[in-house]
Order: C-alpha cells, then sequence, then structure tokens
C-alpha cells in the first residue's frame, strides 16, 4: 500500500436493534458488523470471505451507504461517507457502484435493459439523446450482450445474462470502485466461470477496484490481489491472496481452506471439519469470537479478544496462536 | 417470441382473451362514449331548424320562441314548431333528434296523468313529473358513469400516494399516518355527508346569483375524501415488499431521487392490486351516488339520476316502468362492470394459471 488508498474503513459498526414486545424496546442487538478496518487502493481487487451471516454483504453496503452504519469511518477518496447528507451522496455515488448477489431482484421487471441502463447515464447527466442511447450499446457489447438487446424486458434473459446486465449497470456511470456483493452465487458453476472472467477483465480494461464479496474462497482466489475473511462480523485474517492460500495464519482460515473441494479423488488430505455452527451475532462469545468452534483453541482465548496483528509484512491475523498455526 | 413485450402488454392481450370480461369493456365503453352525444339523440331541442331561408342550430344555442315567429315567451317549443312547419308547408322545416324529448322536460300535455306507461311514444314510459323514463336513464348513465370514474380516479390517486408514502419512507411516518387513517376511516361516512348536504343547500342573496349547492363536485370531493383509505393499505404493503429488493438499491447507489424511485420504479411494480380494484371501486362508488340520489342527498333535482328514479319506483310500485327499468339498468350496469373486474382481476394475476373463464 504505497499510494494513498482509495477507500478507508475503519471501525466500521453496523448493529440491527431487536425490538420486542407491545412498545418495542430495544432488548439487545444484532452486532452484524462489529468494528471491521481496511484499507482499499485504487486499482486493487479485495476479496471478501466469509461464512452465510458473518457480515460480508452488511460490510459492502455500510460501504455504499446503502445500510447506515452505526459508528465507524468510511473514507472514499479521502472523504468521509457516513453522516454525509443524501444530496452530497447522490452524486459521489457516480464513482461507487454494487453488482447485486440476485440477478432476478436486482433488475426492475417494468424497465427494458436499455432504459435501466440509460437512467444512471441520465442521473448524472454523463450523456443525453443519442449520445446516451450508443453509450447504452457500448456498455452492452462491453459485457458480452448485443446491442440489440436493449429493447428487452428482464425476464428474457438468463440469470448470467441478467448479471451481466448488472455489472453493465454498474459501468454506466464510470465508477472507480465497484463493489461485488456475491455477483456469482446465484449462478451456475459452468456461468460462474464466465461472468469472474468478466468482471477480472474489465478490472484490467477500465482499471476498476473492486470489493469482491463471497463465500467460495476458490472464486475469490481467482480475482483478488488481497483477500479479509471474515467470521461473525470482525475481519480474523487479512493478506495477500497467494500467502494468504500458501501461508493461512489463522485457524478459521486454515479450517475454510480444507474444505475447497479438490477435483482429485485420489489425494488424501487433512480435512478440519468444524463443529457445531456460528454462534448467534446478537451474543457473540467471549474473548476470540472463533473459540467455541476452534480446534487449537486455549482458555485465553475465551476471554481475551484477540488483535488484528501484522505477522508478517502486509499480513494481518487476529489470533492469539497465530505462530503455532503457521507452524503446524 | 421474437418480439420483446412488457408485462403490461401480456396482461393486455390476457385481458383481450377473456371474452366476458373483454366484451363487458367493450359494451360499457361504447355505451359510455355514446352517452355524450346523447344531446344530439335524446333532446327536445332541434338538431336543424330551417325557417325563412335560415339555418338555425338550436343544440348548439338558445333561440328565443319569438325568432321563429311564435308568440310564446321563453325558449321556442321545437315539436310544436315542427307540427306547424309541416302544415304550414312553405319550405321551413325542423330536424328533431331520434328521441325528442328532453331529460328534464315535463311531458304534462300527454294523455293520461303521469307516470304514463311504456307506449310508442316514451318506450320506458314517463315518471311522476311527465318526464320520459328511457331520456333520464341515458342521461344518468353518463353522469353515473362519469362520476363513479372521477371518484375513483381522484380517491385512488390520493390513496396511492399517501400509501407510497407511508410504505417507502416507513418508521414514524407510517406509524402516524396509519393512526391518522384509522381515525378518518372511523369517521361515518353518511352522517357527515348529510350533515354536509343539509349546511350547503342553495343559498340565494339578494343581487347574487345562487352561491352554493350540493353539487357534483362537492359530491365527487366528499367521496373522494372517503374513499382513499382502503387502498392504502394494499399500496403501502407493496411498498414495504418492493423497496427492499435489490432494483431499488441499485437506483438508490444510482443517485436516483426519491421522487422518482417512488414513481417510476416501485409504483409500475405496486400497481397490481390497484388496477384489480379499480372496477369494484367503480362499482361502489356507482352505488353510492344512487344511494345518495335514493335518499335525497345526492345530486341535485332535476339532474337526471337513477338514485331518484328508483325512489320514484319505491313510491310507486305498481308502476312496473318506474320499479322495473331503472333498476334493470343500475343491474345490468354493475353486472358489466363486476364482469370487466373480473377479468382484470384474472389478467393481472401474478400466477398464470386461471380458474376462471
Amino acid at each position: 500500500m504505497s499510494s494513498a488508498p482509495l477507500l478507508e474503513v475503519r471501525d466500521l459498526k453496523k448493529y440491527f436493534p431487536i425490538r420486542k414486545g407491545l412498545l418495542s424496546r430495544t432488548v439487545g442487538h444484532v452486532k452484524a458488523l462489529d468494528g471491521i478496518s481496511f484499507d482499499v487502493s485504487a486499482g486493487e481487487v479485495l476479496g471478501l470471505v466469509g461464512e452465510s451471516g458473518c457480515g460480508k454483504t452488511t460490510a459492502g453496503r455500510c460501504i455504499l451507504q446503502l445500510t447506515e452504519p452505526t459508528s465507524g469511518s468510511v473514507r472514499f477518496e479521502g472523504r468521509e461517507l457516513v453522516g454525509l447528507p443524501r444530496r452530497e451522496l447522490r452524486s459521489l455515488r457516480q464513482r461507487m457502484q454494487i453488482v447485486f448477489q440476485d440477478p432476478y431482484s436486482s433488475l426492475n421487471p417494468r424497465l427494458t435493459v436499455g432504459s435501466i441502463l440509460r437512467e444512471a447515464i441520465t442521473t448524472h447527466k454523463l450523456a443525453s439523446g443519442r449520445a446516451a442511447d450508443e453509450r447504452v450499446a457500448d456498455l452492452l457489447a462491453k459485457v458480452g450482450l448485443s446491442p440489440s438487446h436493449a429493447a428487452r424486458y428482464p425476464h428474457e434473459f438468463s440469470g448470467g445474462q441478467r448479471q451481466r446486465i448488472g455489472i453493465a449497470r454498474a459501468l454506466a456511470v464510470n465508477p472507480r470502485l465497484i463493489v461485488a456483493d456475491e455477483p456469482v452465487s446465484a449462478l451456475d458453476v459452468s456461468i460462474q466461470a464466465q461472468v469472474v472472467n468478466l468482471l477480472r477483465d474489465l478490472q484490467r480494461e477500465l482499471g476498476l477496484t473492486y470489493i469482491f464479496v463471497a463465500h467460495d474462497l476458490s472464486v475469490v482466489k481467482h480475482i483478488s490481489d488481497r483477500v479479509a475473511v471474515m467470521y461473525l462480523g470482525t475481519i480474523a485474517e487479512l493478506a495477500g491472496s497467494a500467502e494468504l492460500y500458501a501461508n493461512p495464519r489463522h485457524p478459521y482460515t486454515v479450517s475454510l481452506l480444507s474444505a475447497i473441494p479438490i477435483p482429485d479423488p485420489d489425494r488424501r488430505r487433512n480435512r478440519i471439519v468444524l463443529r457445531g455452527d456460528v454462534p448467534s451475532p446478537a451474543n457473540p462469545p467471549s474473548g476470540c469470537r472463533f473459540h467455541t468452534r476452534c480446534y487449537m483453541a486455549q482458555p485465553l482465548c475465551s476471554e481475551q479478544v484477540p488483535l488484528l496483528r501484522e505477522v508478517a509484512p502486509g499480513h494481518w491475523s487476529a489470533c492469539h496462536f497465530t505462530e503455532a498455526v503457521a507452524g503446524k | 417470441m421474437s418480439q420483446s413485450e412488457s408485462i403490461l402488454t401480456k396482461r393486455l392481450r390476457k385481458f383481450r382473451r377473456l371474452k366476458r370480461g373483454y366484451y363487458s369493456f367493450l359494451i360499457v365503453t361504447i355505451a359510455y362514449a355514446i352517452s355524450f352525444a346523447l344531446p344530439l339523440i335524446a333532446n327536445n331541442k332541434a338538431l336543424v331548424v330551417r325557417y325563412n331561408g335560415q339555418f338555425f342550430f338550436p343544440v348548439a344555442g338558445y333561440h328565443a320562441a319569438a325568432e321563429f315567429g311564435e308568440q310564446a315567451i321563453g325558449e321556442a317549443d321545437y315539436r310544436e314548431l315542427k307540427t306547424r312547419f309541416e302544415q304550414e308547408a312553405r319550405g321551413n322545416w325542423v330536424l328533431m333528434p331520434p328521441i325528442p324529448f328532453g331529460p328534464n322536460e315535463a311531458l304534462l300535455d300527454d294523455s293520461g296523468s303521469p307516470p304514463n306507461p311504456p307506449s310508442w311514444r316514451h318506450l320506458m314510459g314517463t315518471d311522476d313529473r311527465g318526464r320520459d323514463v328511457l331520456v333520464r336513464l341515458a342521461y344518468g348513465f353518463n353522469i353515473s358513469m362519469t362520476f363513479a370514474i372521477v371518484v375513483t380516479l381522484f380517491g385512488e390517486g390520493l390513496g396511492i400516494a399517501i400509501g407510497a408514502m407511508l410504505g417507502y419512507f416507513g418508521g414514524k411516518l407510517d406509524i402516524l399516518g396509519q393512526r391518522g387513517i384509522e381515525i378518518w376511516s372511523s369517521l361515518p361516512f353518511l352522517y357527515t355527508i348529510i350533515i354536509i348536504s343539509s349546511v350547503v343547500v342553495p343559498v340565494y342573496l339578494p343581487g347574487h346569483a345562487q352561491l352554493a349547492q350540493p353539487s357534483f363536485w362537492l359530491l365527487v370531493v366528499i367521496l373522494s375524501a372517503f374513499n382513499w383509505m382502503g387502498i392504502t393499505y394494499y399500496v403501502r404493503g407493496e411498498f414495504y415488499r418492493e423497496k427492499v429488493k435489490d432494483y431499488v438499491g441499485a437506483a438508490m447507489v444510482a443517485g436516483v431521487s426519491d421522487t422518482r424511485i417512488i414513481f417510476s420504479h416501485i409504483l409500475p411494480n405496486a400497481l397490481t392490486p390497484v388496477v384489480s380494484f379499480a372496477p369494484f371501486v367503480v362499482v361502489a362508488n356507482i352505488g353510492s351516488l344512487v344511494a345518495l340520489d335514493f335518499l335525497g342527498f345526492g345530486l341535485p333535482a332535476p339532474t337526471p339520476s337513477w338514485g331518484e328514479l328508483i325512489g320514484q319506483g319505491m313510491e310507486n310500485l305498481t308502476k312496473w316502468w318506474l320499479v322495473f327499468y331503472p333498476n334493470g339498468v343500475l343491474f345490468l350496469t354493475l353486472l358489466l362492470v363486476v364482469f370487466i373486474g373480473e377479468a382484470v382481476r384474472e389478467a393481472f394475476d401474478p400466477r398464470e394459471y386461471s380458474r376462471l373463464r
């Protein structure tokens, strides 16, 4: 991280209140995000992985201010986004976009593909009239669709094609940062590869910055420069992609990596199966949040919260026994 | 399918396939369109008068009797004029509409005392003031439909706007708004309208024209004010469901304004209940107007109204034409609109299969 980062996230928290009873008193909070911090430099792809419910999606939405964070700071191009009035946010949004997980609900069924794409362009007054039409055709070609598709409605497309339209919509305003919120989880495996490759090609061609949210480590590995592993609303480990896969320094990462299927039936390996479910984020375990399921938990783990510390240059891990993980 | 179709186009096509509803729709629309030309079809004013080499068009304007060489004061009686011209045979002539009676014209010179039973002259007889029932029913159709459609547009429009706001913004606005709606819905509609009608009576002041009276538009405003609540619940619910969908989030991220998101993104997806209810709301509004007219709190006399005729039937139960025709026409109209409503509901059914055909 030599240059100034494009995006700085500091201690970002999002608590959803749990309301009960007649007067909807707040009886507790679901700590969907409990203080995450990271930087993303321009042109970088940061993978965000974790199990369901670990706060990956909330993190993506909080960064874009689609969900208002409870506290913390998000600085984009050096400008604080948290607490920014809607009007100012609106103009900034031209430079940060999102690709949604569900390609079915993310396209308005009443609008043609052309008008969906046009809207983003005209809202920011990037082009109008014929120029906008040309831009729509350009965008469709860029994501591997035909310009004639502009006149069609979303229900006439397959899931993969719809996701391409979603990508085209994100690209329509020339953004710098795109949050890709599990863009391929809803797609067939064969289509997943196409869409991931499209995203990667676009990133290289246009110099985009991605935050790529996924629950599938192999997908993330393919596209990311750095990967952050999340567990119960916190970051467990953050490292360069190659480094993380070759040399994981958090037991959670180790177990996740061991769960990646390898297409070789003869190969034997040390599979670490996690016991139990993810604890409730409304009532997270004391100390290290992973200690209830960790295969190498010690008494210390349930008492003291491990801090995210740099264990090797550019490699951060939140484990008391990260050295032991490395030695294993 | 080579041609791209919007959901609306598909639904309209499906509506056209539902014959009963579609034909009802055609009948009602054509009848309603024709009813605007009623002054040319059923009127006591002549279409064209040829008098002393000059043409007159009494339908379009007032002509005093004296202009045609008559002795009477006031507007010319064109039926009388026609018989006179024919007797004189001096090249003057009068072209009357096919039904030469006006809606508010008391035909007291007919033989017998009104109400007169149906005859070739008056196909549905006359009412207790000697007015042609067929003509009054026809004019009443136009007024009833116009009234019901206008009230539906106003009421639903208000309901959609309020429901959309509550659903989209949610939170405190929603809670307060809903409580407000509950209080407002508990106001007894009939009493309110009776009170308003009794306060707003025709007022005459010396030197002034008539000031105010319970008119068409006053009734429209009152009925709309009591008719918008029902639809808010549906629209609000639809907005709650739609606003969390990703396409709304995408529009927000694209920087689209709230107003645009509400009206051009969510609303088209939230209109299904509104459209499905609309024909039934029209039915209810026709019913309301008839009921108010029947009770005497509706449109001011002598507006041709169905409720007033049904009221006359009530008072003259032995005069079958005053009972049968007004009720029959009301029944037929409501039935046709309900058929339309059924077909609309079916065409807009999110599930594709159909049980009703």
